[in-house]
């Protein structure tokens, strides 16, 4: 019974005003998922990390593993006696002891016998891809086979949740890649709920079930990767997720319901409910939802002037200004291509764009 | 799926956290620490200003009298000479070896630690073998043979300061170049790619980095020379050099004058605080957690022919710190009769008198073995604790304790002599004249070395590899005995070394708590040049010193970890 159910979370450091590392927060892990807390640096991932393994006592709130309350402010049932496992951002890997041997720590101190410890720790350095290593001490071994080991040191005594701690952050790309995929791999394998935490939402998004989208210590959206990315819950949200275009316009009644009007142009996408007719929002356009074509405008396309471009390999990107004078990034595939200078018009696939009030605007 | 069959570490159930061994643990530690060190200050205030009632009359008198005013000022004297001269070699030295591809490194390295471990007041015997104005060899050297009219007297000021500070000026030289050590290249490289040049790198980036380092070497080389008794009597004594320890020393001849003694003492330990404050200030204004398993690169500066310079003062530095004094004790300890013509009749005689015929200084090194090895045993388990409370809990209050272990540092053993003597005299244990209140009085005095030492070592383990060990299960006992201890188990080490060899030669505390059952080392050397016994006293000092190589030795062996070993440490 691996859930995690997080409510009303907080933890200060310093004055309370300003000083939340983590505030309000709710979250419910579910058994067997990959759930990632994503968000910039200093955020409070970390912090909310440690609150879940025990090492910090929250200042509110309270912390349920399965129907069992590990954590409130009253007190903390200590990391040792919670059954986690926990991959550090610098690996903590014991400098002093040899691979074997920190790998066989968790099964000693649980009575495996010698044997059959073995027996787990040479499967288990098998699966990290560390065979024939296990005599070597940390020192002797590059970053990434660290990691590695790490990752064999917590997953060996087969914890109900692992937490990881931006575990591939000091991995160059390539191991990052493959890392990545093994990590997946290995959670949907051994049912494991991981509680991982990054600040690359490429990353977030390639991993996880859920996702934790977190800013200045709170929660902005919690959901699958698909709704964070396509449907994200703030401004914050649709910023951090990847590029993204803010297109001032106006909302305004259509044929179809409420619409945006952009330099003129109307664009039907999904208007929340709260918004009205007139009030001055944002549309939230990602780059590869703007399509390009050659010409004048016709009826429902906005016109644009390229003024720069990126070439990406697999995509183009380009650099647009509309009539207003706005600017734009809209990315194609490379076989359509055009010239800075050129004039051309385009359309946004409306369904996949976002509504925000504008900041600063009167209702 | 049978994966949660392991998931949680088979243990007792919890009991409340300070029940277990941890609670213990800390407990115990505070409550030693009070015992050996704040029951006794305490009691030494309490002397100080209560005679049948509350009195200023003890501070009147020792910020009154001229005697008492004198040794104050000489003591401070004393202090900032050796502190700034302690800079003037450490630092060049240490940049020498860190930084620079100066030959010989290994003899810098020999120089800086045997200084240090060298008891001051064998160094001062050693001096005064050579330059006491009438009969030091040296003299009658150049008046007889060279024949200049020259006389260097080495009962001055000048005298104590030169022999003080062969022995502090590694304080700065060690923590210096650690400093200096672990400062790593890509910082300066950083510096000198935006176009800095080296000096500009060297005082924009190094010298910050190391700053802390060097400043608090030296207010601990401050503070201990104000609080050497042993070459201050020696030296200062007979040219009326009187200083703080010498001064309180007088005031307990008989009459003894209790109060005022502690009324001194006081402000003794007001001056070693203000330093020590000074010293914490400096190294809280930077983290050190540098180390998580990846060690610094230092950047090496090619020195061309320089370098020969450096190693011509490292030479000077070489013979007159060791081979001076340890050449006289040595020439001393195998004559009959030490003087010019000392080499024509050579003898063993004196070794056998110490270690054989006479059953006192037979008795005295065998006291001080047993000591020395159970005091620093326990001053490093002590201060491995301590430390630890300070670093890794949050537990309220736990700064003071760390303050109060560090008390002792400025503590003249002269003066924790005294508060432990007021403060068991009044105990109903009858303790005056045993081992126990020696070892009382080291470990308290020296437990300060072993926090410093576990100090440095615990700050350069990051916390999470106990979090590692923790989150697998691992109770309290477990990290650290599994984890923190063997990671620290180098620092412990030198720490024990650390402790073992200023307790082997502890003079200033031991000479008012011994008894001729207890009798130690130092204090049968002290008795020996009192009674003139010149050459016996050198072949002592030279068992001296043979003892502590032993133990540095036995030390090494121990201590040289598979890290230890790796990095070269
Ligand atoms: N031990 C601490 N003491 C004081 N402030 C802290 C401490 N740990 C974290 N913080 C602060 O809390 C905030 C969140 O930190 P953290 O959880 O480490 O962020 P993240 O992991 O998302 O980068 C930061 O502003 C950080 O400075
Ligand atoms: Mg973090």
């Amino acid at each position: 019974m691996a859930t995690i159910q997080i409510n009303n979370l907080s933890k200060f450091y310093g004055s309370k005003e300003g000083g939340a590392a983590v505030s309000g927060l709710n979250l419910d892990i579910r058994d067997n998922q990959f759930v990632t807390l994503l968000g910039p640096s200093g955020c409070g991932k970390t912090t909310t990390l440690r609150l879940i393994a025990g090492y910090i006592t929250p200042d509110a709130g309270t912390i349920r593993v399965g129907d069992r309350v590990v954590s409130s402010a009253d007190g903390v049932a200590p990391p040792d006696r919670r059954g986690m496992g926990m991959v550090f951002q610098n690996y903590a890997v014991w400098p002093h002891k040899t691979v074997f041997e920190n790998v066989v720590f968790g099964l000693r101190l649980r009575k495996v016998p010698a044997e059959a410890a073995r027996r787990k720790v040479l499967d288990m350095l098998a699966m990290v891809n560390l065979a024939g290593l296990e005599d070597r001490l940390p020192s002797e071994l590059s970053g990434g086979q660290q990691q590695r080991v790490a990752l064999a040191r917590s997953l060996v005594v087969e914890p109900g949740i692992l937490l990881l701690d931006e575990p591939l952050s000091n991995l160059d790309a390539k191991l990052r890649e493959k890392m990545r995929t093994e990590l997946k791999q290995l959670q949907r394998r051994t049912g494991i709920t991981f509680v991982y935490v990054t600040h690359d939402q490429a990353e977030a998004l390639a991993l996880s079930d859920q996702i934790a989208v977190m800013h200045g210590g709170e929660l902005q959206q919690y959901g699958s990767p698909d709704d964070v990315y396509r449907r994200p819950a703030n401004k914050i949200v649709a910023d951090f997720m990847g590029i993204v275009n803010f297109l001032p316009g106006t909302v305004e009644a259509g044929p179809n319901g409420l619409a945006v009007a952009v330099d003129g142009v109307a664009v039907p996408a999904p208007v929340h409910g709260t918004l009205a007719a007139g009030q001055p929002v944002d549309l939230a356009v990602r780059p590869e939802s703007v399509r390009l074509a050659v010409g004048e405008a016709g009826t429902g396309r906005l016109a644009a002037t390229v003024t720069d471009m990126t070439y990406l390999g697999n995509l183009v990107e380009y650099w647009l200004q509309l009539e207003s004078g706005t600017a734009l990034r809209a990315q194609t595939h490379p076989l359509e291509r055009f010239s800075v200078g050129d004039r051309v018009n385009l359309s946004i696939d409306a369904a996949d764009c976002s509504v925000f009030p504008r900041a600063g605007a009167a209702h | 799926m049978a994966l949660l069959t392991l998931a949680s570490p088979s243990r007792a159930a919890a009991l409340p956290r300070w029940l277990g061994l941890e609670g213990l643990v800390i407990g115990g530690a505070i409550a030693a620490l009070v015992v050996l060190v704040v029951l006794p200050v305490l009691s030494l205030v309490a002397a100080s200003v209560w005679d049948k009632g509350l009195t200023g009359s003890f501070f009147a008198t020792a910020l009154g009298s001229t005697a008492n005013l004198r040794a104050l000022g000489n003591s401070l004297i004393l202090g900032a000479w050796t502190g700034l001269i302690s800079i003037v070699i450490g630092v060049p030295l240490a940049w020498a070896v860190s930084r620079t591809n100066v030959p010989a490194k290994g003899l810098i390295q020999l120089t800086a630690t045997l200084s240090y471990l060298s008891p001051p007041f064998l160094t001062a015997i050693a001096f005064v073998n050579l330059f006491s104005p009438n009969a030091g060899v040296a003299n009658v050297f150049l008046r007889e043979v060279v024949g200049l009219d020259v006389t260097f007297n080495i009962f001055t000021m000048s005298g104590l300061v030169f022999v003080t500070v062969l022995h502090t000026f590694p304080f700065v030289y060690l923590l210096a170049s650690s400093a200096l050590q672990s400062v790593d290249a890509s910082y300066e490289e950083a510096a000198q790619i935006l176009g800095a040049s080296k000096l500009r790198t060297a005082l924009s980036i190094t010298l910050p980095l190391v700053a802390p380092a060097v400043l608090s070497g030296t207010l601990l080389a401050f503070v201990n020379a104000i609080a050497l008794f042993g070459s201050q009597a020696i030296i200062g004594l007979p040219g009326r050099v009187v200083t703080l320890p010498t001064r309180i020393y007088a005031l307990f001849d008989y009459p003894p004058q209790y109060g005022v003694a502690s009324a001194l003492s006081l402000l003794f330990i007001a001056i070693t605080v203000i330093a020590l404050y000074l010293q914490r200030a400096f190294l809280a204004r930077r983290s050190y957690v540098t180390l998580a398993g990846k060690g610094a690169r230092p950047q090496l500066m090619d020195l061309g022919g320089w370098r020969w310079a450096l190693f011509a003062l490292c030479v000077v530095a070489f013979v007159v710190a060791i081979l001076l004094p340890y050449g006289t004790l040595i020439a001393v300890s195998f004559s009959k009769s030490w003087g010019l013509a000392f080499w024509q009749n050579l003898t063993l005689e004196n070794y056998r008198f110490i270690l054989i015929d006479y059953d006192v200084t037979r008795r005295a090194i065998l006291n001080s073995l047993m000591l020395a090895t159970i005091a620093a045993t326990f001053c490093v388990f002590l201060g491995a604790i301590i430390s630890w409370i300070d670093i890794r809990t949050r537990l309220p209050g736990r700064k003071l304790l760390d303050y109060a272990a560090l008390i002792p540092l400025g503590l003249p053993g002269i003066v924790m002599a005294v508060a432990l003597l007021q403060f068991w005299l009044k105990m109903p244990v009858a303790l005056y004249g045993t081992f126990a209140i020696l070892l009382l009085a080291y470990v308290g005095r020296y437990v300060p070395l072993g926090v410093r030492a576990a100090n440095s070592s615990l700050r350069q383990i990051d916390p999470s590899l106990e979090e590692a060990a923790q989150i697998l299960g691992a109770s309290w006992g477990t990290r650290m005995k599994e984890i923190t201890l063997p990671l620290i188990r180098p620092g412990l080490f030198a720490g024990w070394l650390l402790v073992f060899v200023p307790v082997i030669q502890e003079l200033s505390a031991s000479i008012l708590l011994f008894s001729s059952e207890s009798i130690t080392l130092a204090v049968a050397v002290y008795n020996l040049y009192e009674t003139g016994y010149t050459e016996p006293v050198a072949a002592l000092a030279i068992v001296n010193m043979i003892i502590i190589a032993v133990a540095i030795g036995i030390a090494r062996h121990f201590g040289g970890s598979r890290i230890g070993l790796k990095t070269g440490g």
